[in-house]
């Protein structure tokens, strides 16, 4: 540091020649405190997106389709013309009903086990969904 | 009596909500006298120095949730408290119809009659001197020969390497010590 200096500023000292008024600081940080504002803490109330709110139902909606697809797509490669799922969940649901069906030969075992397969994974799957809502 | 001032202490209570705002008083009262005098330097008046050291505390406290803790936190008021004198003086120039690229002799000019400056012919000469600086410049000369601050803690400061500081402080000291032959 004394390398740096050169004669005249040794000659100055480090007195710059301010002041200030008495008490100064001690008033200056009462004052500071005082006309500090003051931190407003934001509550953001919790609102689901859309996506949120529809996304239950497009999944139910989705895994639907995606069932109906792929029996669509079983049945072409297998030369058979596709019943409505509801027809199918019908007639399986009524065991005599079910039986003539297969006895028939309208259907392969292939079908009917797809079928019930189906079925069964719609059935499970309104079985949450009605539990959703009533819980 | 001044209580006992614990930095880390007082940063971890700066980041909690229910003691941010007695931590915050703490860091005034500690502070408030080493950044006061250094702006003071930078803007001369007093009355001038007391509004830009208020506009840092006020700006301190609004950005205190992104204060770090990565730096000191006298480096971060520091900073804070140099752009706000820089922020003033250039608005200065602008009411007085002074160019930016011109220096801040004007600042200089009202020392004589100021109740609160009671240097002697020599002193009055020396602000004379360093107000003729760049701004830059002359937040060097005064961070390294009155606050005798570490090139290294500076250089945190202004964001700029030390051998570029310690050059801008040799450039300073021979414009001083021009003035002074020149103005003799």
């Amino acid at each position: 540091m004394k390398q740096e200096e050169s004669e005249i500023l040794k000659g100055l000292g480090k007195n710059p020649g301010f002041k200030v008024p008495d008490n100064y600081f001690e008033e200056f940080n009462k004052r500071m405190m005082d006309s500090l504002p003051e931190k407003k803490v934001e509550i953001i109330p919790y609102k689901p997106s859309l996506w949120l709110r529809v996304r239950p139902a497009v999944y139910a909606a989705a895994t639907i389709a995606g069932i109906w697809c792929m029996i669509s797509v079983f049945n072409h490669v297998n030369g058979s013309k596709t019943p409505k799922i509801g027809e199918i969940a019908e007639q399986l649901h009524q065991d005599d009903n079910a039986d003539e069906v297969i006895m028939n030969g309208d259907m392969s075992e292939y079908d009917i086990i797809t079928y019930q397969d189906s079925v069964m994974m719609e059935m499970e799957h309104q079985g949450d969904q009605l539990k959703k809502v009533t819980e | 009596m001044r209580s006992t001032y614990n930095e880390e202490q007082v940063i971890e209570q700066l980041r909690n909500a229910n003691t941010q705002r007695d931590a915050f008083g703490k860091v005034i009262e500690h502070y408030s006298s080493t950044l006061y005098w250094h702006i003071r330097r930078m803007v001369f008046d007093h009355d001038d120095a007391n509004d830009v050291l208020q506009n840092t505390f006020i700006k301190a406290w609004t950005s205190i949730d992104n204060f770090r803790g990565d730096a000191k936190l006298s480096t971060w008021l520091y900073k804070i408290a140099i752009n706000e004198s820089i922020t003033f003086i250039n608005k200065q120039k602008a009411a007085n119809n002074i160019s930016l690229d011109d220096d801040d002799s004007f600042l200089a000019n009202t020392l004589e009659s100021d109740e609160y400056f009671d240097g002697d012919e020599a002193q009055l000469k020396l602000q004379r001197a360093i107000a003729t600086l760049p701004e830059k410049q002359r937040v060097v000369f005064n961070l390294r020969y009155y606050d005798e601050m570490k090139y290294e803690d500076m250089s945190e400061i202004l964001g700029t390497s030390v051998g570029a500081l310690k050059a801008s402080y040799h450039h300073a000291l021979k414009k001083i010590e021009t003035f002074f032959q020149e103005n003799d």
